[in-house]
């Protein structure tokens, strides 16, 4: 049912007589209706895919008719992996756009903003299409073209001297957007080095050292969708992990019936849709969870049995009650005495809410007993010092309400993650590479990553070849300058590899910029804990496989990415293959395929071998008559499980307890002196991976590793607490460490969709604080930190709780005038100069402006505020236990100074060095109990081999 | 079969992915947008919201568009879509005025006008649209209104549903589900220089060609009077209303989509009008004598003042070689066909009135005269039933805007004969009877003006017109251009009776008729849509 336009006799004439042109043809179209009239379907049927047929729509009404090749794949934008479904023209062979993937478990073919915005990212006039090399001074932002062969070459050359003279330490590689489900890990380890390094402790270490103590889980996940009560300390409603999938069925939720909680000092998305938005001040949240806990205690709304069953209480009432019952009950009493304190004033009080909501909150949350979904990201276990203790006292909530691991509930995220089977498993390296674990940091969740400019100045080692894998922490870290200083110090970084899709402030101090492919052009697997499920997500180069499809001949996938656009997974296999030429290090074993003995593996082995070992894949796959990799490539994912529900309840085989021990005491099982269940009313069940095999409510591991007053869930008084803030010298907290829903750090800038809808981040403040300073909306702001300041807008908002500030971190992106292209949709160009001693100063000579391109878009560039970088203005605050950066900040706010220009920043990096040794010396470093380096039952990255795990004496 | 979309305000977070995943589908520039989420922050610490609102075209019943579109470019479908064929397209924008809810754009691409067309490529082969598709929260939901079975006729009829200006008859086909005033009422929040992640420094679409985007004087003082006469809001409800109601994300502003052009032409079609009607007067009622002379000037100077008129219509179109598609693709309802062929008609019989004149055929002279007459009439006043079809703009809604405008071809007539009575010989007759034309319509144009300021106007965005001409960005244009240098000024010159008095007074008018139609044709495009 379409239109057909009737012309009037004039026109009709008109037309005949040639006068002007005929527009009444091609309007009729003869596709097909995939449903019956008025009805409407999402996605066109798979057994389409391969020839998929529809009108353009920028000819219309002309039915002009495109033949697409349908591609899954999965997004690279942030971690949640989402699937994509790529339209590859046939005719032109370019992707003409990307859609949800219906077949995707976690995203069921919905998607957030980023993902149809990576079409921006792959036509992106400003990205990187061939490998470079340095032509000048490192950061002289000089490059020239290289081969990919004269690349993998000098590299490999320089990582096989490495090993050969046992410099295994000085090889790293440095990880900002993971993914790639242990296929670095496995690298790294057939090089035999303890090169891991990640993001992890400026993003999540707080959280999951929090969520580690209680149950040897690191990270939460939600059953969101089964919820009736959800309790957010965290914007999964426009951010974090895993945003779009949760923000789905936390709606769904409330669409059930779900109320919603959320803390957050500023007024989110996600707080704006909320039943109860506590605008906490920032650092006070455990204290409110505490209170919460309180009248759960003292209302009796807690889970008897699950309390009973599942909590360490007796390892408790043991080592601190010593003297009295063994009970229960007495248990009971104990924490309602522990607890006394929190009550709900004293929690109105430290956090500045409604007590009475503190209260409802509590009850609802009671009420909801096992459906209660909780998260946690990044925010307040990321800002403060002791951030831990928020996420340890939310699961807290979690422990009491017996809702761990239940439908609506909260389960650990591994048992919603799937782990993969390689075709061969190097033996764990025999290294430990302190720059990463240093000391100072036994618990640390996980690598120093943020210390490591501070520690190679300190001489604490160097690092002969860095990688840096879609990591900018010259932007996204604190410190940012300090970075600049090591990443130029040719004796301290000796030659640095970023791979990357896109320019970035880090690339600019590269040696080599090798491109690599953003979703659509890159091999990965991807699992995520998006609901209680597990579900396998297949990201591809989808031109690719639309060349496999239509049998066009290519070897590697940069011949047939843009330019010579390549992927990590190939590139690591090539480079592994040349640091071996002669098998002597041991390294080219391990990459051997398994189907054709002798020859190296290609990337199809490796996910054909994954795939073929892969629970119900191959059934699946059979029932249509395909391969595992083959229905991978058409589906682009996998569900594992359905549901996950109840695993530590999963009864131990026989075959597992053959062989074993049960403690009578603590009815620990164990086998060859390692726990592996624990006996629960009579049953042997595999419980958690803690020492007691059960939730630890009482820490023993805090007691060893001297911090005896941290050994239950507790509040820890932030650095920014309001006894820290002297208001009256112009003082705030700033909360600098809110992202929002188009943008995602470094790697959407070149998305011009994104961009043009986000590109300022202007300083939140509350009206009667802008009152009070005399200023209104894009008046400028002074905002001075430890080491520095920076010069940005304020905007004056009832969205803001009064004392606090906010700034989004996602914005102030920059190039220098040497740096030609690059993000141009997104940075400023600034000057940099170098000062006196470690006196830096950043300065914004130009904002945003339109640019000629293939692109036409570039020349309507309408916005010129490209914002300013915050970060960069910040000291690194390690936390002494989880090893988070503490991202708050204690700022100074004052008027702009006479001079002061918009974007304006100094930093003194002597000043960031002693803010780093004041926060260094709270740690209480390694050995703990007897030499170890780290708990051994703590997860860590990249596991060295036992012996390493222990302090040598020297 | 009726298509329909329901926003449902319960679930949308905001993320923009409609917004996107539009822009992908239809390839759309940077700086328009088909559908966008406009964000509200309402309320105060800590009992604040944000609230979001997906924009787009509302699928009208009486699409506004398609009544005013000249050339059949943009139709409504036998399944209620509102489309549209870009090919017709030839940029006048009218489309852009009449729409109510700022859903449309002139591509810059194409430089024709664009909008949400329900993705009907899609539907017509059983697809749900782009934005349906990507919306994490299944907040957007299409279907057949009509089938009792599907999504939208159960959310329909089980929840409440409002639509965006009602008032407009356009009768909406867009509903939503929570949606809030402060939010779907544009005059109920503050605009802001600057949005919270975003600002604007550059035009964009058709106004990215002419200038750098001016920002937008907001006058919230102006503002707070006008709400004060809304349903006699006290002024504390307006404080209220006013501090707790603020845009935090809207579309980049489009600027004025009708330019100078557009009041050029109004005032050259005056002229050439005028300069007809005028003599017309004199000759059809025998109020004056005409000389030879006189008529060959109304013959040249409404030959050329048509051309004119004719040439700046052309110049305001963004599709400029389309323009003959107004007379060879006609939509008869369209005031802008009216137009072109009262114009075209109009010009027709001032070349027949030169002709008879020529050679004396005295019988046709009449005809062409009193035909010629009323042409000139309906050129003269077509304008303010095309600016009525911009169903948009409040102020153009006035039933006295055909008077202003017939009066101004009088006053634009006895002007340019008054100039014209310094350069040639003019009898006293006849300039006489030229000051008593200019001093009557000038009279009654002024009393008539302001009467039309001065009346109540039923709406809030008629009303902040009326302020910003009377008391904000416009007044001293107004109240110096057109008030005293353009009527009074000239009453009193032509009251005295000096010989240079009709000239200057007749200098004066023309300026004043052109500020007036300046003013016009811009204050009203001011005024927020969306």
């Amino acid at each position: 049912m379409g239109y057909q336009h009737k012309p009037t006799f004039i026109e009709k004439i008109a037309e005949k007589l040639h006068l002007i042109p005929n527009l009444h043809q091609d309007k009729v179209t003869d596709l097909p209706h995939l449903k019956e009239p008025g009805k409407l379907t999402n996605y066109p049927p798979p057994e389409q895919w391969d020839d998929w047929v529809e009108h353009e729509a920028k000819s219309w009404p002309r039915r002009e008719k495109k033949h697409y090749t349908i591609v899954p794949t999965t997004c690279f934008n942030c971690e949640s992996a989402c699937g994509l479904l790529a339209y590859v023209d046939k005719e032109s062979g370019a992707i003409r756009k990307f859609e949800g993937n219906p077949y995707h478990p976690g995203s069921r073919g919905r998607n957030c903003a980023k993902g149809p915005a990576t079409i921006n990212q792959i036509t992106d006039p400003d990205r990187i299409l061939y490998p470079m090399k340095r032509d000048g001074e490192r950061g002289s932002g000089k490059w020239k073209r290289v081969s990919w062969d004269e690349a993998l070459n000098d590299i490999a050359g320089r990582i096989r001297k490495a090993l050969q003279e046992g410099r295994n330490n000085e090889v790293a590689y440095h990880v900002g957007r993971p993914g790639h489900e242990g296929y670095a890990d496995r690298i790294l380890k057939s090089w035999g080095v303890d090169g891991h390094n990640s993001h992890t402790n400026i993003c999540s270490a707080g959280a999951r050292f929090g969520y580690n103590l209680w149950y040897g889980y690191d990270r939460p996940s939600p059953d969101h969708a089964n919820a009736k009560f959800i309790l957010l300390i965290s914007a999964h409603l426009e951010s974090g992990h895993y945003f779009n999938p949760h923000a789905q069925r936390i709606i769904e939720g409330m669409m059930n019936g779900a109320k919603l909680a959320v803390f957050d000092p500023r007024l989110s998305n996600t707080a704006s849709m909320s039943d109860y938005w506590l605008p906490t001040y920032p650092g006070s949240e455990a204290a409110v969870l505490l209170a919460m806990v309180k009248v759960i205690l003292d209302e009796g709304l807690y889970n008897f049995d699950f309390m009973h069953d599942w909590v360490n209480w007796k390892d408790y009432l043991k080592a601190v009650h010593p003297d009295k019952p063994a009970t229960f009950e007495t248990f009971i009493e104990a924490l309602k005495e522990e607890y006394k304190e929190y009550t709900p004033e004293f929690a109105a009080q430290e956090a500045g809410v409604d007590a009475d909501m503190v209260v409802e909150v509590a009850r609802k949350i009671g009420e909801a007993g096992t459906r209660f979904a909780t998260h946690n990201w990044r925010s307040a276990a990321s800002g403060n010092l002791g951030g831990w203790a928020v996420s340890r006292a939310l699961h807290f909530l979690n422990v009491l309400t017996g809702s761990v691991g239940t439908v609506g509930g909260t389960s650990p995220n591994a048992w919603n993650k799937f782990k993969p089977s390689f075709f061969d498993n190097p033996p764990a390296q025999k290294f430990w590479n302190e720059l990463h674990f240093p000391n100072e940091y036994p618990l640390a969740f996980f690598e120093m990553s943020f210390l490591l400019p501070h520690f190679l100045k300190e001489g604490r080692g160097k690092m002969d070849v860095y990688f840096t894998r879609v990591f900018n922490p010259v932007w996204t870290y604190p410190d940012g300058f300090s970075w600049m200083e090591a990443l130029q110090d040719e004796s301290m970084v000796g030659m640095h590899i970023a791979l990357t899709p896109t320019w970035n402030e880090t690339a600019y101090f590269a040696d080599y910029v090798l491109p690599m492919g953003h979703s659509g052009e890159r091999h990965d697997i991807n699992s995520y804990a998006t609901h209680s499920g597990m579900w396998i997500g297949f990201r591809q180069p989808v031109l690719r496989e639309a060349a496999r499809r239509e049998g066009k001949p290519f070897q590697f996938t940069y011949d047939v990415n843009p330019g010579e656009v390549w992927e990590e997974d190939e590139f690591w296999i090539e480079l592994s293959w040349r640091i071996d030429p002669d098998e002597s290090l041991g390294v080219r074993k391990h990459f051997i395929s398994p189907y054709r003995p002798g020859e190296k593996i290609t990337i199809d082995e490796y996910y054909q071998f994954i795939f073929e070992h892969t629970p119900g894949l191959p059934e699946k796959a059979a029932e249509e008559g395909l391969t595992p990799l083959d229905y991978m490539r058409k589906y682009g994912a996998f569900e594992v499980e359905k549901t996950s529900y109840s695993k530590h309840k999963k009864p131990l085989s026989e075959e597992q307890l053959a062989g074993t021990k049960v403690d009578e005491e603590s009815n620990i099982i164990s086998k060859n002196g390692e726990a592996i269940g624990v006996m629960i009313n009579g049953n042997a069940m595999v419980g958690f991976p803690t020492p007691s095999r059960k939730h630890e409510f009482y820490s023993q591991t805090m007691v060893d590793w001297k911090w005896p007053e941290y050994t239950i869930p507790t509040y820890v008084k932030s650095h920014i607490h309001p006894d820290n803030i002297d208001k009256s010298k112009g003082e705030f907290p700033l909360v600098p460490t809110f992202r929002l829903p188009v943008l995602i750090h470094s790697r959407s800038g070149n998305a011009k969709w994104l961009t043009e809808i986000a590109n300022r981040n202007p300083i939140w403040m509350h009206t009667s604080d802008a009152e009070k300073l005399g200023v209104k909306t894009n008046d400028l702001l002074r905002v001075s930190t430890d080491i520095g300041y920076f010069v940005d807008k304020v905007w004056v908002t009832e969205g803001m709780k009064p004392g606090v500030v906010a700034c989004s971190h996602h914005i102030g992106r920059w190039r220098r005038p040497q740096d030609e292209t690059g993000n141009r949709w997104a940075t400023n160009t600034v000057k940099i100069e170098k000062g006196e001693g470690g006196k830096w100063m950043m300065q914004t000579i130009a904002g945003i402006k339109p640019f000629e391109s293939k692109d036409k878009d570039s020349s309507r560039i309408f916005w010129s505020d490209g914002g300013v970088h915050q970060n960069i203005t910040f000291p690194v605050h390690p936390d002494p236990i989880s090893g988070m950066h503490c991202w708050h900040q204690k700022v100074k706010i004052e008027l702009a100074h006479e001079g002061d220009k918009y974007g304006d920043i100094m930093v003194d990096t002597d000043k960031s060095f002693e803010v780093y040794k004041e926060w260094l010396a709270m740690a209480r470093p390694a050995p703990g109990p007897g030499g170890l380096r780290r708990p051994l039952w703590f997860p860590r990255p990249l596991t060295p081999s036992i012996e390493q795990f222990y302090i040598k004496e020297e | 079969m009726k298509y329909g979309f329901i926003i449902d305000n319960r679930k949308c977070i905001g993320c923009h992915a409609c917004t996107v995943a539009c822009k992908s589908e239809h390839d759309v520039p940077i700086g328009v947008n088909r559908t966008w989420v406009k964000q509200v922050e309402k309320g105060q610490y800590p009992d604040t919201q944000r609230l979001f609102s997906v924009m787009r075209c509302n699928h009208c019943t009486n699409a506004p568009c398609v009544e005013i579109c000249p050339v059949e470019a943009l139709h409504v479908r036998e399944d209620g879509i509102v489309d549209f064929d870009n090919s017709r397209c030839i940029g006048c924008k009218a489309c852009t005025q009449a729409c109510p809810y700022d859903a449309l754009y002139i591509d810059p691409e194409t430089n024709t006008a664009a909008k949400c067309n329900y993705c009907s490529h899609r539907v017509e082969i059983g697809l749900e649209p782009a934005c349906v598709n990507v919306c994490p929260e299944h907040a957007i939901i299409s279907g057949d209104m009509e089938d009792p079975e599907s999504e939208i006729s159960h959310l329909l009829s089980t929840q409440k549903v409002t639509v965006r200006k009602p008032e407009k008859g356009t009768e909406p086909n867009l509903f939503y589900i929570n949606g809030d005033d402060a939010a779907l009422t544009p005059s109920l929040s503050r605009e802001s220089d600057d949005y919270l992640w975003n600002s604007q420094t550059g035009g964009v679409g058709h106004f990215a060609k002419y200038a750098d985007y001016k920002k937008q004087q907001s006058d919230p003082e102006a503002m707070k009077e006008v709400l004060a006469g809304k349903q006699g809001n006290g002024q504390k409800q307006i404080q209220a209303i006013m501090s707790k109601s603020r845009r935090v994300y809207d579309a980049p502003a489009k600027g004025t989509l009708w330019g100078w052009e557009v009041s050029t032409y109004v005032w050259t079609k005056a002229i050439s009008t005028g300069a007809f009607l005028v003599p017309f007067l004199a000759l059809g009622f025998g109020l004056a004598d005409v000389s030879e002379t006189i008529k060959w000037t109304s013959i040249v100077l409404g030959l050329v003042f048509l051309t004119l008129t004719g040439g700046f219509l052309v110049k305001d179109l963004d599709q400029p070689t389309r323009f003959i598609y107004v007379l060879l693709r006609p939509q008869w309802k369209s005031w802008l066909v009216r137009g072109g062929y009262a114009i075209t008609v109009f010009g027709g019989l001032l070349t027949l009135w030169a002709v008879s004149v020529f050679m004396g055929w005295g019988m046709v002279e009449t005809i062409a005269l009193w035909a010629g007459a009323a042409l000139a009439i309906l050129t003269s006043i077509y304008t303010a039933f095309l600016f009525a079809q911009a169903k948009s703009r409040d102020f153009w809604q006035s039933p006295a805007l055909s008077l202003h405008m017939l009066l101004h071809s009088f006053m634009a007539g006895a002007a340019v004969f008054g100039i014209f009575s310094i350069m040639s010989e003019a009898t006293t007759d006849w300039t006489d009877f030229l000051n008593k034309v200019l001093m009557i319509s000038v009279g009654v144009n002024l009393f008539t003006m302001l009467l039309e300021l001065a009346t109540p106007h039923g709406t809030i965005d008629a009303k902040k017109t009326v302020k910003m001409i009377v008391s904000g960005r416009y007044k001293n244009l107004f109240w110096i251009g057109v008030v005293v240098f353009g009527n009074i000024l000239p009453m009193v010159l032509a009251g005295t009776g000096l010989t240079l008095g009709l000239p200057a007074a007749s200098v004066l008018v023309l300026m004043g008729m052109y500020i007036t139609e300046h003013i016009w044709v811009q204050a009203p495009q001011q005024i927020p849509l969306s």
